[in-house]
């Protein structure tokens, strides 16, 4: 292991992550190496510092008036996603998968510049991001972000109306996820609501999938 | 609150430099857990009173959060508005499973994150960077010129590499929760906070 590598272990280390040998290892080797001693005590330093600073700090002006103006709003709004809107959210979701399936079973050659549209810039709201992480699905924004950065990667292999189709429906299933995530929000223990939205995840991640997997088109 | 050190700008909010806490903290709130876990029952129920008891718990924890994160009071003092609000329409899938705190914690961070990546926002600001941050000294122990200092510098680095400082050195979280949290690859994280901590010790050694 070189200096380099041993520096990427200092958080390691100083956090009590090593294992013997490996801590054995780094200590034998900033020994012997004035560069990474410094760079370690410096690092500890800066750390220790930064673990010192306070935790708390009022704001200049009490914020409570304008949370519970917002909050008492919502109790009065609690309820406005009726269950149609929410029927329709869900039924956005199952017609973009349905388009999506029908298309990856006969979909055409045609050959266009594919680009990534506004939905891989944008990403997931936080309201959806919040939404899986109260319901315990931690890994929604890495699974997505590798599955975009596979499909970019093989944009060129894959027709542009493939990529049309694909983009256009991972916005559909993202703008269908906003509203029963946000329906959510107002009504975090509706058991049809996690279903639809976990459903929502599942399809999504399934469309980005059988993307990636296409066979090559041009 | 003038300190004696300057960075030749003018102050606009105040950083406390208190009695050190133990390293690698996160959010801790004092006070019998049953009566918290009852606040945060009736809360979920849509009790508003036991609510405001949680926000005034907690509200300097989350501005402090707020604004070392975004380096602008009045932004940090949405965006804690934002993180209390947000919490209130989650409490629902609060489970405990965590204590209250530390899950209002990662609202919160959820919340800044969330507006960082809001564009229109974040081109419409003109961010105040390191605008002079100085210290209540009224409250300070030990080690303030260094505290402040490197408060200030902190406020001056750039969005990316502030954020992974702050919640990687300040806030205790590690690169692969800072990965999930920021949807960066570790690698990116880990490069973040290396420049981070390169800026802050070239601006505290001068």
């Amino acid at each position: 292991m070189n200096s380099h590598d041993w520096s990427d272990r200092f958080d390691d280390f100083l956090d009590g992550r090593l294992d013997a040998a490996e801590l054995e290892e780094l200590r034998a080797h900033v020994a012997g190496c004035p560069s990474c001693a410094e760079e370690l005590a410096s690092i500890r330093e800066l750390r220790d510092l930064a673990a010192a600073l306070p935790h708390s700090l009022e704001p200049s002006r009490d914020l409570w008036p304008g949370i519970e103006a917002r909050v008492s709003e919502a109790k009065v709004v609690r309820g406005r996603f009726g269950r149609r809107a929410i029927l329709a959210a869900a039924a956005a979701v199952v017609i973009a998968s349905s388009v999506v399936t029908a298309y990856f079973i006969g979909r055409s050659q045609a050959v266009a510049t594919a680009v990534l549209p506004v939905v891989v810039e944008s990403g997931p709201s936080e309201v959806v991001l919040a939404s899986f992480e109260g319901l315990g699905v931690n890994n929604y924004l890495d699974t997505r972000t590798e599955l975009l950065d596979a499909l970019e990667a093989r944009k060129h292999e894959l027709s542009g109306e493939t990529m049309d189709v694909v983009m256009e429906n991972l916005l559909l299933i993202d703008q269908a996820m906003d509203r029963i995530a946000e329906a959510l929000g107002e009504d975090p223990e509706n058991e049809f609501l996690m279903k639809q939205l976990a459903g929502a995840y599942r399809r999504q991640i399934d469309l980005l999938q059988r993307a990636v997997r296409m066979p090559a088109e041009v | 609150m003038g300190t004696g050190i300057s960075m030749g700008v003018e102050t606009t909010a105040t950083f406390p430099v208190s009695k050190p806490v133990p390293p690698r903290a996160v959010m801790r709130v004092a006070g019998p857990p049953e009566s918290r876990e009852n606040l945060v029952v009736r809360a979920a129920r849509g009790d508003v009173e036991a609510f405001e008891e949680l926000y005034r718990e907690n509200a300097g924890r989350v501005y402090l959060l707020c604004l070392r994160m975004c380096g602008d009071p009045s932004l940090a003092e949405e965006l804690a508005q934002e993180a209390f609000i947000r919490a209130w329409q989650k409490l629902g899938s609060f489970r405990g499973d965590s204590a209250f705190s530390t899950w209002l914690h990662r609202v919160t961070v959820n919340v800044v994150l969330g507006d960082r990546r809001s564009t229109a926002r974040r081109e419409a600001r003109v961010k105040p960077a390191g605008d002079g941050l100085p210290v209540d000294l009224s409250v300070s122990e030990s080690s303030p010129g260094q505290a402040l200092d490197l408060e200030r510098s902190i406020a001056a680095l750039p969005d990316g590499a502030r954020t992974i400082f702050v919640l990687h050195d300040v806030e205790g979280y590690r690169h692969k929760e800072i990965a999930r949290l920021t949807g960066l690859a570790e690698g990116t994280s880990k490069a973040q906070l290396h420049r981070a901590r390169k800026l802050l010790r070239k601006a505290l050694a001068s």
